[in-house]
């Protein structure tokens, strides 16, 4: 028994407690924890009618994804023998090769006149083909290439239509039993989805928040009790930052607040509210979030690199631009998924204006969708001149033709990588803000139907 | 609550559960609205229709009555493409508990699965008597790698007899679909009947822009026609749709979609060693590629300049940063069919005529062809000054009287205000050579001819390294987009040079 609870711990410290705790008091049915990438813990609490002494008790309806090394069986007044995951399965080919030594029944039909005859024959090998002993005759199956019946007397003991579990159990007294029987599994996961509708005018946006299930474990879960954990306890990302290194998509500025959100060590739960059927193949929405009129805005971004030229000029990034903060309007954590940012047309109908992922976002962060490019807003980066002043230093002046035809004023963020921390600005046209080494940005006014140009020097030391 | 534990009681109340929530279907939507945009990646090209790659927005309105209590509602007729996990219902009086999609299809892998340990029928023919025989069977292996049945007789695989078998079911499983199938689980605290608005993103759409420009007679202007084609790709049709295809490049990830698979296939075997004997059903209908209607976009374009324009034009708006164009009156949006509307007609819009080369300094080529620009210039005053979405431009000339395609290109989203840039295919009467001087060292030239018996602009590029400068240059030497840049002017049937000396900077 023990062999089978001490990976479980290694693995998963937090989870194995949180399990100890809910050992008592686990109501009957299902139970399912599930994390984002493609892992989860399911609980089934049920009632064993056991003789007393030792007996095999076998479990059909576990997940056909279950991870077998990390099954227990709990329950008061029994020990475990041994636990068993039989993944032999019934095929014609397995009950061949199971045959060899037994008697199969053969039987032949003569094509042309319907005649059937029926012979016992002993397998006697099944080696790229299957030898058999009819009588006193040695034959291969099939030699003549005609069709042939094998009808097997019964199923071989150890093959299954499905993996099957078993736990050899030891119980004090006969009778009935509870018992939980936990285990991973994958094929359960869950993300995020977002509907943001976003009112430019109002500089608002309505969000609501739905978390997708996802079953393609080949089983149906029944009336379970179901927890997501915002969190991936075993390291891996779903959202490509390795090992929690990189910000995610979309997050700007981590925040600090906190809700009354449960948390289970560093990841916060959604509990489902009502016990749910999660069936195989089967992606469920639930939702966790509706949150009016939070506060956003509109935001044009444009990265140039260095020495970037550019003879079509290139459109801003479109930005929605919002905080999850208890001010604002949308005081909630933001589980990793997919925000899908609509705004109304003319007629007043909601359209699709672009979508973007989120990673796990805490409360009070400030987030930045990147919904597509601006069709109207755009810049043309030119290196303008090139020269060299000494043996190390070089002058470079660059022009920044920003246009914009739309019938509104825009202010754009323009951004000049490439700085390395050697370049400097000698003369500019508009007051640069240095953001780090590497970058300096330029917050453009543009007025409607209209174009600015700005130009900056850098000086360049090697 | 301990009386559930009993297996018993706890199969009933599972099955109680769903019966005490009915259900209610919604087949097809009373009004719909599609909104197509293309893939982010794609800014030009044509579309293909074996695989349209962009996508649309489909809003529908439905009238749904439901009871009190728990009411599961499907959604019935909606595109194969669905992307369900975007799906929106709005307008519902009663609490949305769950939104589900279901993909265990009704499929034979799907049957097979589901009938697994219990009794199906199986019907057997002798083909030479044709006498058909019936036996009860139990399944008794999942659908991976074969059936194995259970009959009165013992043990056997299905389709190993070299009988015509099959399988005959009862009844239909519960829980399987045809199509993959969304439904909202609504509870109400009294009957309703309510107009709900389904939205939803699906795959299989995509638009494209088609421009094609006639060179004018007098070789001054361009007519100007474009079309938009709205492709679907999906076995769905909308009839009597509002349509509207969105321009301008929208962030989405086709991969994250839907992460469900559909079922697999399922395959009768009897054991590996006997080939040739093991008979495979036959493959699920597929989808049928051939029966889409495909007409090539680019083959069209010819025909398009004769097309008479009948007045469906599409009407544009501004949705965001982004350009919509409406088609004006609801259409029908066929299933796997594309269809065209009107973008714009313009008549006699100028431009300028480029005859282009590209040289580094210090090159020596001989005999280069120049590249023939068409630059327009998308203001009002000059004939345009309308947001041009991306897309193919086809360039015909009229040449004794019937129109010739001289040069088929790509153009990119234009703004109002913007230079647009028509590659019109090289020059076989506009060359250019360039070499060092024969006498004096450094010196280059570079030689232009014309061989038209009209005069034409050149523009030469003079690329240039980092530690190289220009010394001289005759005539003066300008710059367009930060390269030294000639714009000379050559006569009719006749050749002008260009010169100029370089010299390396400071060495560091």
């Amino acid at each position: 028994m023990k062999i089978f609870v001490l990976p479980v711990i290694c693995v998963f410290p937090a989870m194995a407690l949180s399990a100890a705790a809910t050992a008592q008091s686990a109501p009957p049915g299902l139970a399912i924890t599930i994390y984002n990438d493609d892992l989860a813990l399911v609980q089934d609490s049920r009632r064993l009618d056991l003789p007393a002494g030792r007996s095999r008790q076998e479990f059909k309806d576990v997940s056909a994804r279950i991870r077998p090394e990390t099954v227990t069986l709990a329950a008061a007044g029994i020990g475990i023998v041994e636990q068993n995951f039989d993944y032999d399965l019934l095929s014609p080919d397995t009950m061949m090769e199971k045959a060899v030594g037994s008697d199969v029944t053969i039987v032949r039909i003569n094509p042309a006149t319907g005649v059937e005859t029926r012979e016992i024959a002993t397998v006697l090998a099944v080696n790229g083909g299957v030898v058999l002993k009819i009588g006193d005759r040695i034959e291969v199956l099939r030699d003549d290439g005609l069709p042939v019946r094998v009808i097997f007397a019964r199923v071989p003991e150890n093959l299954r239509a499905r993996p099957t579990l078993s736990v050899t159990v030891d119980a004090e007294r006969a009778g009935p039993h509870s018992a939980r029987l936990s285990y991973l599994t994958s094929g359960l996961g869950w993300k995020a989805d977002y509907v943001a509708l976003f009112d430019e005018t109002a500089g608002a946006m309505d969000m609501q928040g739905w978390i997708t299930l996802t079953n393609t474990s080949g089983t149906t879960f029944k009336a379970a009790q179901t927890l997501l954990v915002a969190g991936n306890p075993n390291g891996s990302n779903p959202n490509g930052n390795n090992g929690g290194r990189g910000a995610p998509r979309g997050l700007v500025a981590a925040g600090t607040q906190g809700n009354d959100r449960e948390q289970l060590g560093d990841y916060y739960l959604y509990p489902l509210q009502e016990r749910t059927t999660i069936a195989d193949r089967q992606t469920k929405q639930v939702s966790f979030l509706d949150a009016r009129g939070v506060q956003a805005r509109k935001a044009y971004e444009y990265r140039v690199g260095w020495l970037a030229t550019q003879t079509d000029p290139q459109s801003f990034a479109t930005v929605i631009k919002f905080r999850n903060a208890s001010a604002g309007g949308l005081g909630d954590q933001l589980p990793a998924g997919t925000v899908r940012v609509y705004a109304r047309d003319a007629r007043g109908q909601p359209q699709f204006i672009g979508e973007n992922q989120i990673g796990h976002t805490p409360m009070g962060s400030d987030l930045a969708i990147r919904t597509g490019e601006a069709f109207d807003v755009k810049v043309k980066p030119v290196a303008e001149v090139r020269e060299q002043m000494g043996k190390t230093r070089w002058r470079t002046t660059m022009s920044y033709t920003i246009t914009n035809a739309r019938a509104a004023p825009v202010t754009v963020d323009l951004a000049q990588t490439g700085l390395w921390g050697e370049s400097k600005i000698v003369t500019e046209s508009l007051i640069s803000r240095r953001v780090d080494a590497d970058t300096v940005e330029w917050r453009v006014p543009v007025p409607a139907n209209g174009e600015v140009k700005v130009t900056a020097t850098f000086e360049t030391k090697y | 609550m301990r009386l559930l534990l009993a297996p018993a009681l706890l199969a009933s109340a599972l099955l109680a559960a769903p019966s005490a929530a009915g259900t209610f279907v919604s087949p097809a939507p009373e009004a719909v609205s599609v909104s197509i945009y293309r893939p982010p990646g794609r800014s030009g090209g044509a579309i293909d229709l074996d695989d349209l790659q962009g996508f649309a927005l489909i809003s529908e309105t439905r009238t749904i009555t439901i009871p009190a209590g728990e009411t599961v509602i499907r959604f019935e007729g909606v595109a194969d493409g669905m992307i369900s996990v975007s799906a929106v219902v709005a307008g519902l009086p009663a609490g949305v508990v769950e939104k589900n999609r279901d993909a265990r299809l009704l499929s034979p892998a799907g049957l097979m699965a589901a009938y697994l340990g219990q009794q199906v029928t199986l019907v057997r023919t002798n083909t030479a008597t044709g006498r058909e025989t019936r036996v009860p069977a139990i399944i008794r292996s999942g659908p991976d790698g074969g059936a194995m049945l259970e009959t009165a007789a013992g043990l056997e695989a299905l389709r190993c007899s070299g009988l015509p078998e099959r399988l005959v079911f009862p009844s239909l499983p519960a829980g399987l679909t045809a199509k993959p199938t969304l439904s909202v689980t609504a509870r109400s605290d009294r009957p309703v009947a309510a107009k709900v608005t389904l939205s939803y993103l699906a795959r299989g759409f995509d638009w494209a822009a088609n421009y094609v420009a006639q060179v004018r007679p007098d070789g001054r202007g361009l007519d100007i026609t474009a079309w938009l084609t709205l492709a679907n790709g999906n076995g769905t049709g909308f009839p009597a749709a509002q349509a509207q295809v969105i321009a301008g490049r929208v962030e989405h990830d086709a991969e994250i979609a839907d992460a469900v698979p559909d079922a697999g296939d399922f395959t009768a075997s009897c054991w590996p060693w006997n080939a040739g004997t093991a008979i495979p059903l036959p493959a699920p209908p597929m989808l049928m590629r051939e029966m889409m209607v495909a007409p090539a976009v680019a083959m069209m374009s010819d025909e398009l300049s004769q097309i008479v324009v009948t007045g469906n034009k599409a009407v544009r708006e501004d949705l965001g940063d982004l350009k919509l164009y409406r088609v004006p009156q609801a259409t029908d949006v066929a299933a796997r069919g594309q269809k065209q509307v009107l973008l714009m007609t313009q008549g006699a819009v100028p431009f300028t005529a480029i005859h282009r080369f590209e040289f580094t300094a210090g090159d020596a080529e001989t005999d280069i062809q120049a590249s023939l620009l068409l630059r327009l210039k998308n203001d009002a005053a000059r004939g345009l000054g309308l947001p041009l979405p991306s897309g193919k431009v086809a360039l015909f000339e009229t040449v004794g009287g019937a129109p010739m395609l001289i040069g088929e290109d790509d153009v990119r989203d234009a703004a109002i205000g913007e230079e647009i840039e028509i590659r019109a295919g090289q020059s076989n009467a506009v060359r250019a050579s360039t070499g060092e001087d024969a006498d004096r060292a450094g010196l280059y030239h570079i030689r232009l001819t014309n061989a038209r018996n009209v005069q034409v602009t050149a523009e030469v590029a003079l690329f240039i390294d980092d530690n190289e400068r220009l010394i001289t240059t005759r005539p003066r030497i300008g710059k367009r987009d930060g390269t030294p840049t000639w714009t000379v002017t050559v006569p009719a049937n006749s050749e002008i040079a260009l010169d100029y000396r370089a010299k390396g900077r400071r060495q560091r």
